[in-house]
């Protein structure tokens, strides 16, 4: 790898310098930087370089960096949050296989007794109307807390009781939705499947950001959009009667919204949408 | 290459045990806060890289110390801990980036920090240089395509290139090419 007036290359000077060229060649190197000065000349150019950018990187963003307190207090409280949760080894972990050749042997017997298995299954079960692609399952219950923690915006019990009832239900727009859709990975959404719903409603402080948003199953047969909505409106309701705080019905309503419900629903199960609902109303 | 901490890998409270079972929630919380402490300013700085706002970069900053705390928690791998950490970190910038669909204008940016950042011991001429010479190198940097860039500020934040390739998820010889390439459009661009 020596250029054509017999010096090393950059790639190489580089590689050599961190300590990444095999054994022999970097012996090569080392004897060739001995002799050439020109060589020597233009390692110390390339470290004076990366030096100096690397001056220039921090010079440039240090200033912008806040104190650590604050964040390291932050971390410390959340990391304490997340060890009070109870907390086991994956699944998984107990299955753990010690050696490559040992899983590779698995995964063939694996591959097999599904082989065998499906094209049993095969015969015994093709869903009327040929075989969709995409195995159906329940989901859209419960937001997926990493990607929908819940956003909210300052506002005041004043402010979420005086808003318009558009501001309230208002609709997410287009580019958003397939957003959304996109990063649940749900593909070929139907429009009545699924509502992209606020995790925390705009009536209680939610805003229309891709953290507060999630696409939440219409057609789930107990915990669906629709018993949300009549969440939402409840906590909106409570909430402006002064009966819960505005911070509270945002903490819970994020944290796990049928806990919420069952909370301030006082039941196990979601009222029927009319008759139940109505009732509850007039008796709180 | 003795100029940049890129040893500090060997320094980590971490050795390279592939699993310690015994190491309890407290013990992991702890190893976490060290690694926070030895980190979240090269973080920081890199997060910030990517045009977000310090708020922003804050919390994704934040995100990756809670995933590498259940990351130990799960008993995975221990084995180059910073590595994982830059890594977690491009990878959430790039969706942060991708969700907000934000695009500031880092030379904008950049240039007017620069000009913030007059040392008040060098006299006026030598600042004038010094702001000038960051203006040039940083006017390159802006002009490399993206992944030479995260080469060159990784690079700066002290990864080794093995480390590198593993964040950006290239080979170890592209990262070599992309840097003799940087580094030589650098040098250019400062007279050398």
């Amino acid at each position: 790898m020596l250029t054509g007036g017999f010096h090393l290359t950059d790639q190489d000077l580089l590689l050599a310098a961190d300590g990444e060229l095999p054994t022999r060649r970097a012996a090569q190197v080392g004897a060739h930087l001995a002799a050439c000065w020109d060589c020597r000349a233009r390692m110390t150019e390339i470290e004076g370089t990366i030096a100096d950018f690397a001056r220039v990187h921090r010079q440039t963003l240090d200033p912008q960096l806040p104190p650590i307190t604050g964040p390291r207090a932050l971390l410390r409280a959340q990391l304490a949050e997340l060890e009070a949760e109870p907390n086991s080894a994956p699944w998984w972990y107990f299955f753990r296989i010690p050696s490559a050749a040992l899983a590779a042997a698995c995964i063939c017997v694996a591959f097999f007794i599904a082989a065998a298995g499906g094209k049993l299954l095969f015969r015994h079960f093709i869903p009327r109307g040929g075989i969709s692609a995409v195995v159906p399952f329940e989901r859209g219950t419960i937001p997926n807390r990493n990607l929908t923690p819940g956003a909210t915006r300052a506002v005041t019990i004043g402010d979420v009781c005086s808003m318009a009832h558009e501001e309230v239900v208002r609709a997410v727009p287009t580019p958003l939705r397939q957003e959304i859709f996109q990063e649940y990975g749900i593909v070929n959404a139907r429009a009545d499947d699924y509502e992209i719903d606020y995790l925390i409603a705009p009536g209680l402080g939610g805003t229309e950001d891709i953290h507060n948003l999630w696409p939440e199953s219409y057609t789930s047969p107990t915990w669906n959009a629709h018993v949300k909505d009549a969440l939402e409106e409840h906590l909106h309701q409570m909430v402006c009667a002064g009966k819960v705080d505005l911070s509270t019905a945002q903490h819970d309503i994020a944290a796990d919204w049928i806990a919420a419900y069952k909370k301030y629903f006082h039941t196990d199960r979601p009222l029927a949408l009319s008759s139940d609902l109505l009732q509850f109303a007039g008796a709180s | 290459m003795g100029i940049l901490p890129t040893d500090a890998i060997n320094a980590l409270p971490y050795p390279a045990a592939a699993a310690n079972l015994s190491v309890t929630p407290s013990e992991i919380e702890c190893q976490v806060m060290n690694l926070f402490d030895q980190f979240r300013s090269p973080l920081l700085r890199y997060v910030l890289s990517f045009g977000m706002s310090v708020h922003d970069a804050e919390e994704v900053t934040q995100e990756v110390f809670l995933s590498l705390f259940r990351h130990l928690q799960l008993r995975k791998s221990r084995r180059n801990l910073r590595g994982w950490i830059f890594c977690v970190a491009h990878n959430l910038a790039l969706k942060h980036r991708y969700a907000s669909r934000r695009s500031r204008d880092m030379t904008a940016s950049d240039w007017t920090i620069v000009e913030r950042q007059f040392d008040p011991s060098p006299s006026p001429e030598e600042q004038v240089l010094l702001v000038q010479r960051q203006r040039r190198l940083l006017a390159v940097l802006h002009a490399l395509p993206e992944e030479d860039q995260c080469c060159l500020r990784l690079r700066a934040e002290g990864l080794r290139y093995r480390e590198i390739a593993a964040v950006l998820g290239i080979s170890l010889g592209a990262v070599s090419i992309s840097l003799a390439g940087s580094l030589a459009r650098l040098a250019r661009a400062d007279g050398r």
